[in-house]
């Protein structure tokens, strides 16, 4: 191996969400120099507005600093990865590309159910684990206590782990010591073929979709003939480079090195994250292992509001999906909401992400219909129809079971609130399998539930019984059968497909009960009475009333000033343009959406 | 050539007080500026001299145009009659609140050619009254009233408002019978409508007062408009109700886009298919250079604004003339138009569009509908 490569270090940065990832990457580039403090922002890495508005990371953001250490100059090479569990996928991604993770541990909060999750993928990837105790500045601080969780729960040797404070920048040159001493540099070798990881990629709109890549083997450089594993084809790279953490051009890539490639790839989808670049001339025999195709497990219709704008929502989904894998989309029609698409998202927070991403990155009005799970469903003849979509569930007579994905719930909690957690997972139908003291002032409480439970308000329910201090992780094990109903609403007689769900049949009655007095808070008076009807299987089992509007505004013209008229005219104009007719009836964006959260004051 | 008759509104912009409920374009004002204002407004009359033009009518709103010396009221008369054709069998109506008329203000309308007087009556219910900020009694009214009568006017408007806070049915039905004993041949009935930023909306949002609630109001009109048929008044349009032959020329001239000079503070015309409109400060009117805010309507809004203010009347919105603007609404609206008739909000009759009788407190949703 060469010296080059002996001095380069790639890393990244896990923990639980809230931890301080972020704020300890700035802290890291401030502290080798790679930007200076004038161009500091806050959390330099978490470029997106909802990143840092929200204070999560959601994309991975590459940076390369140089560090001396004991007058050797040293490359680091960080990947920052998000810390939700929705985005466990885009982690393990990141962590195919290092050699090695620092874990954060909050040493006021302790060990978090992310913590131990995103540990174990680390291991799996057979990284070096580097455990820092961040936010020893603060008053609640326990040092000893969380060394002790780290040695117990996790299982890493604690004695010498770096005590710091990201946010004070105390400690810092601790980790940045450990980074060079503790993690391997990387193998590979320079003079084979080129073998490339991409671990991400993004569009721009001059360059053509680049891909962010780790380079096992080999080198590329500009006028390098490359080819996809996947798909075969080839393309000659129009420029290499690094990210600093802004992406400059560099010569070449080598083995060890993270950076970028273009290569004038028009199509989105041949840059497949995961997949493998090597030499077109030379291309290697075996291509690196890549990621596991990523399984949605949350669907919903996305719809725009202006029916024309469907042109514009693909764009948008396809530009999304080029920098987030895990979007997966087709088209969809709806007889209240016209054509649209069908997503399938990582997770809640996911699909809100995607969903504001839309809007405000594009500039699109959508509406997004209440978030499904995909169910296995046996008809009588034999058949399986995966069904995601509710309104797409066959007739009654035609189907023998349905099964709904189940989860593998662990629910981490300070002991006061086991009660609390118990009573909800039980609302949420879940099985009860196991709860063990981590130590005394956590446990964990572990349940099977229904995956489409989950995704139905139990994660604002657990943080509000638990005044936000319990935390969770899940993974699919499996299906189970399952009395499930198809919930249907109907809107002046007719029913409305976009507001359809699949419920369990137990709570089918409250649902609807519960959707019907939302939407008549929601849909405006119209010329005629709208009735409201919830029913299953044809049987109304709820039923309200929007009553008919009878009143208009009688004003006087006024010395012949039709201008007020005109004005309201307008307003009124503006405000039907933001509904969709649904039959006779107008409905505004607003009802699809009400019936996606329940209020906690209904 | 003949020409089609045009018709005047004069503003008057002055009140002795202000109503809670007003954001119309009136306020107090000392004898200088009235005097200044009328001044300006002959200046405004002569320059838009056309003895070519036909008048049909001329209204004199306001404000309150009754609050000031009739002698103002007299002069810009005469100036209208120097400066236009003004017909014979034109109607010259004027606005008068009950406090402020009197004999002699009267005699002096009638003698200079005004044939109609429009009374801003609101309620015959001294508790109403003083709530809205009316400074005058059920008692002035009547007076007020049967003064005109004894000056010969047979021609008399009552506007009356709906959804006065307090007010119920009973008390706005004694209204109307009051009026319909004193034969009133026209009366305007119009919702209370809180805008923004009058006494009225302040003393709702503080909770002093309670809004009447809207399907209240409705109820209210609709019942009116029963009580008003059984007494031979007919709607006419929207808010006017009228026995035979008293409905007001200028009135309807606005609902079917006839054209009219607007002279005064904020006024607006409607001219050769342009809209125009005034200042509405009052400093800039009188100090300034005349000069008009020109808004020329394009098709699409000469086409709503048809469809808006036609639809509003009896007589309905003429679908040749829509035709004619390039909107052939029975076919291109044709699902929406089958819609309304089946579920008899509208019908049509004569190419004409009309709103079925007890439908017109939704002619704004049936209006949306029928938009290009």
């Amino acid at each position: 191996m060469n010296d080059r490569q002996k001095k380069i270090r790639n890393f990244c940065i896990i923990a639980h969400i809230d931890h301080g990832k972020s704020t300890l990457a700035d802290r890291l580039i401030e502290k080798t120099g790679t930007v200076s403090k004038r161009e500091m922002s806050e959390q330099l890495l978490d470029s997106m507005d909802i990143e840092r508005e929200r204070g999560i990371t959601i994309k991975l953001t590459p940076t390369r600093m140089f560090y001396n250490y004991k007058g050797e100059e040293y490359t680091l090479n960080l990947i920052d990865t998000p810390g939700h569990v929705d985005f466990t996928y885009e982690v393990s991604r990141s962590l195919a590309a290092c050699e090695g993770a620092i874990l954060i541990v909050d040493a006021s909060q302790g060990v978090e159910a992310q913590t131990i999750a995103n540990t174990y993928l680390a291991l799996d990837n057979n990284l070096e684990i580097l455990p820092v105790l961040n936010k020893i500045d603060l008053p609640s601080a326990n040092i000893e206590k969380c060394k002790k969780e780290i040695e117990d729960i996790i299982g890493l040797p604690a004695d010498d782990i770096p005590c710091i404070s990201a946010k004070d920048g105390i400690n810092i040159d601790d980790v940045l010591n450990q980074i060079v001493e503790k993690i391997p540099c990387p193998k590979g070798d320079i003079n084979s073929s080129l073998k490339a990881l991409i671990f991400d990629s993004f569009y721009d709109n001059f360059k053509g979709a680049i891909c962010f890549v780790r380079i096992f083997d080999g080198t590329v450089k500009v006028g390098s003939q490359i080819m996809m594993m996947k798909t075969g084809k080839t393309y000659e790279v129009t420029e290499v480079g690094v990210f600093c953490p802004a992406m400059k051009q560099t010569d070449i890539l080598s083995s060890g090195d993270v950076g970028y490639i273009c290569a004038s790839i028009k199509n989105l989808s041949d840059t497949k994250v995961g997949d493998t670049i090597t030499d077109a001339l030379n291309p290697t025999k075996e291509a690196l292992a890549g990621y596991k195709e990523v399984q949605s497990v949350v669907f919903s219709g996305i719809f725009p509001v202006d029916g024309a704008k469907y042109g514009e929502l693909k764009d948008a989904l396809e530009k999304l999906k080029l920098n987030d894998a895990s979007l997966v989309f087709m088209p969809e029609t709806s007889i209240a909401l016209g054509f649209g698409f069908r997503c399938g998202f990582l997770g809640l927070l996911h699909m809100e992400i995607i969903t504001e991403r839309l809007e405000r990155e594009f500039n699109l009005d959508i509406i997004t219909t209440a978030p499904s799970v995909s169910y296995h469903v046996y008809k009588t003849n034999g058949e399986m129809l995966e069904v995601s979509n509710p309104s797409m569930l066959p007739p009654i007579s035609e189907i023998d079971r349905i099964e709904e994905p189940m989860i593998k719930l662990n629910v981490y909690t300070p002991p006061e609130y086991v009660g609390a957690i118990m009573d909800l997972c039980q609302d949420k139908r879940g099985v009860f399998i196991d709860m063990q003291y981590i130590e005394k002032t956590r446990v964990v409480m572990k349940y099977h539930m229904p995956l489409a439970e989950m995704i139905y308000d139990f994660f604002d329910n657990l943080k509000s019984r638990t005044r936000g201090y319990a935390s969770l992780d899940y993974e699919i094990y499996g299906f189970m059968p399952s009395d499930l109903v198809k919930l249907d609403i109907m809107l002046n007689g007719e029913i409305c497909d976009a507001l359809s769900l699949i419920t369990h049949k137990d709570k089918a009655y409250a649902r609807g009960r519960q959707i019907a007095e939302k939407l008549k808070k929601v849909i405006p008076r119209q010329l005629f009475e709208v009735p409201i009807q919830a029913c299953v299987g044809g049987k109304i089992i709820a039923r309200e009333t929007v009553s008919a509007m009878r009143k208009d505004v009688l004003a006087k013209c006024y010395g012949g000033d039709i201008s007020r008229k005109r004005k309201l005219l307008e307003k009124q104009k503006a405000g039907k343009k933001r509904m969709r007719q649904f039959g006779s009836v107008e409905l505004p964006s607003e009802a699809f959406i009400s019936i996606l959260k329940t209020d906690d004051n209904d | 050539m003949t020409m089609t008759s045009k018709m005047i509104y004069v503003h008057i912009p002055f009140c002795d007080s202000k109503c809670y409920y007003c954001n119309f374009c009136s306020s107090i004002y000392s004898e200088k500026i009235k005097k200044n204002y009328f001044l300006k407004l002959t200046e405004e009359i002569k320059l838009n001299k056309n003895k070519n033009i036909n008048i049909s009518s001329i209204y004199i709103g306001g404000g309150t145009p009754s609050s000031v010396d009739e002698k103002y009221i007299k002069t810009i008369i005469e100036e209208l009659y120097k400066n236009f054709n003004i017909l014979k069998n034109a109607e010259i109506t004027i606005e008068a609140n009950p406090c402020s008329i009197n004999k002699n203000k009267l005699l002096c309308y009638k003698n200079c050619g005004i044939n109609r007087i429009s009374f801003g009556v609101q309620s015959l219910n001294n508790k109403c009254l003083k709530i809205i900020g009316r400074k005058n009694t059920k008692k002035q009214a009547i007076n007020a009233i049967k003064l005109a009568r004894k000056c010969e006017f047979n021609n008399i408007n009552a506007d009356v408002l709906i959804g006065i806070p307090n007010q119920n049915y009973l008390i706005l039905k004694n209204t109307i019978k009051n009026l319909i004993k004193l034969k009133i041949p026209h009366i305007s009935c119009y919702m209370l409508i809180n805008e923004k930023g009058t006494k009225l909306t302040d003393l709702i949002e503080n909770k002093k007062i309670k809004v009447v609630n809207e399907d209240k109001s409705v109820e209210y009109y609709n019942k009116i408009f029963k009580y008003l048929k059984m007494h031979t008044y007919c709607r006419y349009e929207i808010s006017n109700f009228a026995k035979d032959n008293f409905e007001c020329k200028h009135n309807i001239g606005y609902w079917q886009l006839k054209e009219y000079y607007g002279f005064g503070l904020s006024a607006h015309s409607f001219i050769d298919g342009s809209r125009y409109s005034n200042t509405s400060i009052m400093q800039e009117y009188l100090n300034n250079k005349l000069e008009y805010k020109k808004e020329k309507p394009s098709k699409t809004q000469q086409i709503e604004e048809m469809i808006m203010l036609e639809l509003r009347t009896v007589y309905g919105v003429d679908v040749k003339q829509l035709k004619n603007l390039g909107y052939d609404i029975v076919k291109e609206k044709k699902e929406e138009i089958d819609f309304l008739v089946k579920n008899k909000f509208i019908f049509l009759k004569d190419n004409h569009i009309k709103i079925c009788e007890d439908k017109f407190g939704v002619t704004n949703q049936i209006i949306l509908k029928l938009l290009p």
